[in-house]
């Protein structure tokens, strides 16, 4: 964890109200797949804005993020040049155990950024089937990406690309067929994750899920963004997170 | 090179800049960023006597300038402070200031009677705005003020304590006077404003516990104008906060009479804004002859009238 300054290189939109910011930085650095930034976008905004990292490369990492609030709204506006202070890497990431050969991802909504991640990470090394759901054709994007996967599964909740379905309905119609994975790492809404805890449960498979929580530090202190534990106890989504056995949270 | 060095109620601080309580943990976090040995004390994350689960989520908030939260004193109790962190932290060679709160007067008692003489200073947490157990129904009225800080101190035989006074009241100088009258070595202002922030789509506030306390650069000039009212006010040393961001800013409530200042909001934006205050302080007396940052405290000039 450092506080990187570092500079926008191109800050384009790639979806309808999705962004893809890259920021160069003065040196290289290693960020696991699920891991993310706290970017500061200055001003009268005191807060960071915690976004999880889409890209690795050398000394350049790439965010996409959702137009949502007054913060993001600001960060869409800064162009090549700007710099800004970034707090990385943040969070634990996923991880794939070296005897889990077959990896489902199951992502929805701003959750896919995270699991192409994963796929950069992975990809190369384990056979990954992703499972991912878009509100609409416009929201639809890292399909270049996604495509690099063993198996890809785009569908949209009005049915105007691909499948009229959800990401988990989707997982849940090739589980059917007998492709079943050693583990299941996913991202998105919270009753996208309700979803697939139950389903999970039911098939007994073992799954990681990357949680959001508004944010105060980001790397443990304030304990702002907590998620309630099944053992009745608290954890930080920033720093025990964002990243947990999805037996292990109360969704 | 100005002598940054501060004395409270007997306690040495390397410099006055101490970090607020909440926004700090217990340090272990920010000692992965910078030795946090660098900075003149720490508030730690407000302690009870047993562990807290705190409030739903979301807990924070922002708006222009400044930040709401309602965490609701989260923590994991004062034995598990005492085990696993006050060591390390007292290692790390900064001043180790426990903030406590409790829900009756025999709380404060008790942990201040369990704390007395482990630490350096104790902080009486009696205005948390986000729990209604969190002494906040003492932190309103001199009469309670002073009778929660008499119940504290006379647990304490070794302790130097201080009152962190509410700016959601009548008067904060009556309350900090109050808390003087009640036997507190030093008091610190200000806690947190009590707000709202809604989230207009959803007609709903944006945390869960609908109000929050609001802290961050915003609230500064209040801050400094009740500091300059307090130190007006009691004898005792004051320690001033309210959305301090840079040495500028500490330097205004030390000129307004605090005798040290405290960091917490700024620690969100920047983890390293600490430091920098301390470095900038440095400079800005090199820049003006001010061989002892102390000499700064209370040297306000009104404007004539």
């Amino acid at each position: 964890m450092k506080d990187y300054i570092a500079t926008i290189v191109k800050n384009e939109k790639i979806a309808d109200n999705i962004h893809a910011v890259t920021f160069a930085l003065d040196e290289d650095i290693k960020i696991r797949c699920g891991q993310f930034g706290n970017i500061c976008v200055g001003g009268t905004h005191l807060l960071r804005r915690p976004i999880a990292v889409c890209k690795v490369d050398g000394r350049e990492v790439a965010f996409c993020y959702q137009i949502k609030g007054e913060g993001t709204k600001k960060l869409q506006t800064m162009g090549a040049g700007t710099r800004l202070n970034v707090l990385m890497p943040l969070g634990n990431g996923f991880y794939v155990e070296e005897n889990e050969q077959k990896v489902a991802l199951v992502g929805g909504g701003v959750g896919v950024f995270p699991l192409i991640s994963v796929l950069r990470e992975y990809g190369q090394t384990k056979e990954i089937s992703a499972y991912i759901g878009y509100r609409n054709k416009g929201a639809v994007c890292g399909v270049e990406e996604f495509e690099k996967a063993a198996k890809f599964v785009g569908v949209t909740d009005d049915g105007s690309y691909g499948e009229k379905m959800n990401a988990v309905q989707a997982f849940a119609a090739d589980l059917e067929k007998g492709n079943r994975p050693d583990v299941v790492l996913a991202c998105g809404p919270t009753p996208m994750l309700r979803a697939l805890k139950a389903l999970v449960e039911k098939e007994g498979l073992n799954c990681y899920v990357s949680l959001e929580e508004r944010m105060g530090c980001g790397f443990g202190a304030c304990v702002v963004c907590v998620c309630d534990l099944t053992n009745g106890k608290k954890a930080r989504v920033c720093k025990d997170g964002p990243v947990f056995n999805v037996k292990d949270v109360v969704l | 090179m100005a002598n940054l060095s501060v004395n409270l109620c007997g306690v040495q601080f390397k410099n006055p800049v101490i970090a607020a309580s909440g926004t700090y943990g217990f340090g272990r976090e920010f000692n992965e960023l910078y030795d946090i040995g660098v900075i003149g004390g720490i508030s730690t994350k407000g302690l009870t006597l047993e562990p807290r689960l705190g409030n739903p989520v979301p807990r924070i908030a922002e708006s222009r300038g400044v930040i709401l939260n309602a965490v609701g004193l989260q923590n994991p109790g004062v034995e598990h402070f005492i085990e696993k962190d006050l060591e390390w932290l007292k290692a790390t060679g900064t001043v180790v200031i426990a903030n406590v709160a409790g829900k009756t007067l025999e709380d404060y008692e008790n942990i201040c009677a369990r704390l007395d003489g482990l630490v350096d200073m104790i902080e009486l947490n009696i205005s948390c705005p986000n729990v209604k157990s969190g002494g906040m129904a003492f932190g309103i009225k001199p009469e309670t003020v002073e009778e929660v800080t008499r119940y504290a101190s006379k647990a304490l035989k070794r302790t130097p304590l201080i009152v962190k006074l509410s700016p959601n009241v009548e008067s904060i100088a009556t309350n900090a006077k109050a808390a003087e009258n009640g036997g507190a070595s030093c008091v610190s202002l200000i806690n947190t404003l009590t707000g709202m922030a809604i989230d207009i789509e959803r007609r709903k506030p944006i945390i869960a516990n609908n109000t929050g306390g609001v802290s961050g650069a915003g609230v500064k000039p209040i801050a400094v104008r009740m500091t300059y009212e307090v130190a007006q006010t009691v004898k005792i040393p004051v320690i001033g906060m309210g959305g301090i961001t840079c040495a500028e800013d500490a330097i205004e409530f030390l000129m307004a009479g605090a005798a040290a200042v405290q960091v917490g909001t700024a620690n969100f934006t920047d983890p390293y804004a600490m430091p920098k205050i301390i470095q900038g302080l440095n400079d800005w007396c090199d820049r003006h002859n001010v061989a002892n940052v102390s000499e700064l405290t209370g040297t306000l000039q009104l404007n004539g009238k």
